[in-house]
């Protein structure tokens, strides 16, 4: 039997064309002591399409997991917008309770993401109670999602988290998080600490529900081969800012900002005829306390100039026709005074 | 370092403040009026107002404070009732008696906690470490001043070796450190030494198996350190945490003497305590109390800056 | 794909089969605990002890307070007296199956209402911190600046002597160290993922600290509790052997110490008992604080 996981006064309100999510100059500083602040994110802006999922990746401290909880509002921003299918969140349009019935989150440590004295049925049946479901319907819904993630629930339902692999764990945190009809899941490093054929088998099942419940993902990983399963957009995230967006083939095909040819080029290859030779990072990681002027990648960029610590570059549509990649690099950007720089046209 | 010598002082500041206003205060939550001890029963009401005054009972709480506070600032707290004398010679004087026996008591009770601690989490789950972890058990659990009586009974009663109470012929003011004298120091501070020894042992149990669990000690061992070079790696890491228990024991002790030198009649601070309650003595049981509870606030910022001193990890908090 | 009704009662329900329960944790906690021999010893050496105070009258041979002027201060073993019989020449062993009962109650009952307070107080600092959690524990900081001993016989010298006072003076001793075990503990819990997971899932504070935190924080703040039991049945019996607690001539262990002190030199054994009570009474509530605070130390 199926089940549909919509709910009821979600109907695609905005229409298609409008994008399920939208950030749009997303800011989060944390102050430390002493008048240091550390700025994990930092004017983050992109949207998310209805049924499609936008990959996020980058090192760590690049501000990944912190935009993920300012979008699940676990966090509040500083500054900057979150539109949910139209409607800025946390307004009277949308309000936090109902937004959160809608977008979901799958964390990474499977283990702390579940209370240890509850029963797995009762971890994934605490959302519906929440919003006003009943306890037994509750119940019945968290064992039909049991079975629906390929948890059998008459041997997993009353067990206690310590009791299941980390595998079967993070099911039931998947379980958990479609419990209420959400249309966006966010995945932050949801299969990272899985073992690659487990990693494996989770994936195909995060690919299945999507298939089956039209869901939109946000699948956050350092991973750049898991990405590039599951993703439909890549964003590349570095030192609190995205750096570049597009269509996952394209931007792995032919990456244009050179953070992203680095991150490209530092994955060990699978072909031992092609093996990667040399790191192509220079430079000390980074640090989102002090980040540099400028661009912040300058410093460990082979193709810095003047004007790269100078001026801060804008996340721009690549100049050719299509539209759909956008990259912050100065030498992207048209008359932006880098010597690799495409010339302005007076005309498109 | 210095910064975080600053803020472990800076810290202790307002929590000194509280503690000075609530031994202020419990004065004036005592039922009756403060004055009652004071007045002879058929004093008039004329006599009580000029108290009062003396006293300085008439005027707002806060000024109270902010007088007493000032004073005590300055080493003047108040007057004994009962004897007449200044309350801070008094208190200083038994201050000095009660850190005597509270000093040896917490010597034994390092030395000889440390050493069953040691060896309980040395030899974990042996059958050295149950038994060394019982007298850990034990020491805890004993009713100290019942301790007391006992020991009474066995060294002086029966035994007659010890004397059963009192600082010493001619009492405290004739005091020499010679084995008449020494010998009433014995029995107080041995059985103050008790609960001091069970908690040593149980935290220095806790602490040597601990540190015997975590991965760099077999990594040592591969090294080819011999188990001598463990057991001094053991210690080095042990002692911080060991001597900050230590140190508070001290504070505690120096507190809480009032029910073992009520046993043996030692002339220390609570053995003061005890006559200030009694006679309710309030200017005597508010200077005690400050004195005391200063002595335990100062001994444990101390003890964090030695813990600062000696283990680097406390000083970046 | 369409979009249909999603938080309703699914139309066709699922047949589930009789499920796996699995033993909960608790029932796991007391698998444990019946395996430690110790504890289980202790265990039951406290529970005869209570049934001992519940029954006092049942079990007492005598009338406590009947005192008997030619018959005072008579060794252990004297006929009608087995225990003895103390300065006032009423039976010792009446008056210690008596004096259980003030001497368990003055050693529960505030280690018991200071849980309830302290872990109020705690647990609300730990989950809604910030500056009310600053405020909250630098108080509490200020009484923690006592020595337990000092601070009970000061707040007990103030207020006067009697069993009320005592209580009172050894609950307000006590909140302060639960409070800082249930912050603690809650602190930790409260950065867990799962108390942010149900955040968001949308619930409330108040949904996600009954269902999420007290579960996993009362059993550490108990654990703690039922370790003060025994330093509070021995201060409060220090307080009454100073004169500030219970007033003769009720039998109370500490007052019985109090009362014989001057007869160690006579009957000596006699005068011992009551501390020989209070340390077996003591020791094997430690020893039950300990075996169950290692039985719930597994995870799970």
């Amino acid at each position: 039997m199926t089940l549909t996981l919509y709910v009821e006064d979600a109907q695609d309100r905005g229409g298609a064309g409008t994008p399920l999510l939208q950030a749009k100059a997303l800011t989060k500083h944390f102050p430390l002591g002493g008048g240091a602040v550390v700025r994990a994110v930092d004017g983050v802006d992109f949207s998310v399409l209805k049924g499609e999922t936008l990959g996020v990746v980058g090192e760590s401290g690049c501000g990944k997991s912190t935009t993920a909880r300012v979008v699940m509002q676990l966090i509040p921003q500083d500054k900057g917008e979150l539109l949910f299918d139209g409607e800025a969140v946390g307004t009277r349009a949308l309000s936090l309770k109902d937004y959160r019935r809608q977008a979901q989150m799958v964390f990474q440590d499977s283990y702390a993401s579940l209370n240890p004295r509850l029963t797995i049925e009762d971890s994934v049946a605490f959302g519906p109670t929440v919003h006003g479901v009943p306890k037994a319907a509750a119940i019945e819904r968290a064992r039909e999602l049991l079975a629906k993630v390929g948890l059998d629930p008459a041997r997993f339902a009353a067990r206690y988290p310590h009791e299941l692999s980390g595998g079967q764990r993070q099911r039931v945190n998947i379980a958990r998080a479609l419990a209420l009809g959400p249309r966006l899941v966010i995945l932050d490093e949801a299969v990272s600490a899985l073992d690659k054929s487990v990693e494996a088998q989770v994936l195909n099942l995060l690919a299945d529900l999507r298939e089956e419940f039209g869901l939109t993902y946000v699948f956050i990983s350092h991973d750049l081969n898991v990405v590039r399963f599951i993703s439909d957009r890549v964003m590349v995230m570095y030192l609190g800012e995205v750096v570049e967006i597009g269509p996952v083939e394209d931007l792995y095909d032919d990456p244009r900002h050179p953070y992203t040819r680095a991150l490209l080029s530092a994955m060990p290859s699978m072909d031992p005829d092609n093996r990667t030779m040399e790191a192509p990072l220079a430079g000390d990681p980074p640090n989102p306390i002090n980040p540099p002027e400028g661009c912040r990648f300058h410093p460990r960029c082979p193709h810095a100039q003047t004007v790269c610590a100078k001026v801060k570059p804008a996340l721009v549509a690549t100049s050719d026709a299509e539209g759909a990649r956008r990259v912050a690099c100065h030498m992207e950007i048209a008359g932006s005074g880098h010597s690799r720089a495409p010339a302005l046209e007076s005309a498109a | 370092m210095l910064s975080y010598l600053a803020r472990r002082i800076v810290y202790m500041l307002p929590v000194a403040l509280g503690v000075s206003l609530f031994c202020f205060l419990l004065v004036h939550i005592a039922p009756g009026d403060p004055l009652t001890s004071v007045l002879p029963p058929d004093a008039s009401q004329a006599m009580q107002d000029e108290l009062r005054k003396i006293y300085g009972f008439d005027r707002p709480l806060p000024v109270q404070f902010g007088l007493w506070l000032w004073n005590a600032l300055q080493g003047n707290l108040g007057t004994s009732i009962a004897s007449g004398r200044p309350v801070a010679g008094e208190v200083w004087r038994a201050v000095g008696n009660t850190l005597m026996i509270a000093s040896l008591a917490t010597v034994i009770g390092f030395l000889f906690g440390s050493f069953f601690g040691f060896v309980a989490g040395y030899f974990r789950g042996s059958l050295l470490d149950k038994f060394a972890s019982m007298l850990a058990v034990l020491g805890v659990s004993v009713p100290h001043y019942w301790l007391g009586m006992v020991m009474v009974i066995v060294f002086s009663v029966q035994l007659g070796w010890l004397p059963p109470g009192g600082a010493g012929p001619g009492g405290s003011a004739a005091w020499k450190w010679d084995w008449e004298h020494v010998s009433h120091m014995l029995l107080p501070a041995i059985t103050m030494s008790v609960i001091p020894m069970g908690i040593i042992a149980r935290t220095v149990r806790a602490l040597v198996a601990d540190i015997l669990n975590q991965e760099f000690v077999p990594a040592l061992r591969a090294k080819g350190l011999m188990d001598f070079g463990v057991f001094r790696h053991v210690v080095k890491n042990a002692a911080p945490t060991a001597l900050a228990v230590m140190g508070l024991q001290l504070g505690y002790l120096l507190g809480g003497s009032i029910l073992i030198e009520t046993v043996f009649s030692w002339p220390g601070t609570g053995f003061l305590l005890g006559n200030a309650i009694f006679q309710r003595d309030l200017p005597l049981l508010q200077g005690t109390i400050l004195v005391l509870a200063m002595f335990f606030v100062g001994l444990n910022v101390i003890v964090d800056i030695l813990q600062g001193v000696l283990d680097p990890r406390v000083r970046r908090r | 794909m369409t979009a249909v009704t999603g938080l309703d009662v699914p139309k066709t329900a699922v047949a589930v089969p009789p499920l796996l329960k699995s033993p909960g944790y608790w029932s796991g906690v007391w698998r444990r605990f019946k395996r430690d021999k110790v504890a289980v010893a202790a265990g039951i050496v406290v529970l005869l002890i209570v049934l001992m105070a519940i029954f006092a009258d049942y079990l007492a041979p005598a009338d406590p307070t009947r005192s008997s002027m030619l018959r005072r201060l008579r060794p252990i073993g004297t006929p009608g007296y087995p225990l003895g019989a103390d300065e006032l020449g009423r039976d010792m062993l009446s008056r210690l199956i008596y004096g259980a009962r003030l001497s368990l109650f003055m050693g529960v009952a505030p280690v018991f209402i200071a849980f309830v307070f302290g872990s109020v107080i705690g647990i609300a600092a730990g989950f809604f911190g910030g500056r009310f959690n600053t405020v909250v524990m630098r108080t509490v900081d200020v009484f923690y600046a006592f020595p337990s001993v000092l601070l009970a016989i000061a707040l007990s010298g103030a207020l006067g002597a009697g069993i009320f006072n005592s209580i009172l003076s050894l609950t307000i001793v006590f909140i302060p160290q639960i409070a800082r075990i249930a912050e603690s503990v809650t602190t930790q819990v409260r950065s867990a993922d799962y108390v942010e997971a149900a955040r968001a899932s949308g619930a409330g504070s108040g949904t996600i600290i009954k269902v999420h935190v007290l579960g996993n924080v009362l059993g550490p703040i108990f654990v703690y509790a039922t370790s003060l039991i025994s330093v509070s049945m021995i201060l409060a019996s220090g307080l009454s052997f100073l004169g500030l607690g219970t007033k003769p001539p009720t039998p109370e262990w500490g007052l019985m110490l109090n009362t014989l002190r001057t007869a160690i030199y006579v009957q000596p054994w006699v005068a011992a008992l009551p501390g020989v009570a209070i340390f077996i009474t003591s020791i094997s509530f430690n020893l039950l604080s300990d075996g169950l605070r290692s039985a719930m130390d597994v995870k799970g």
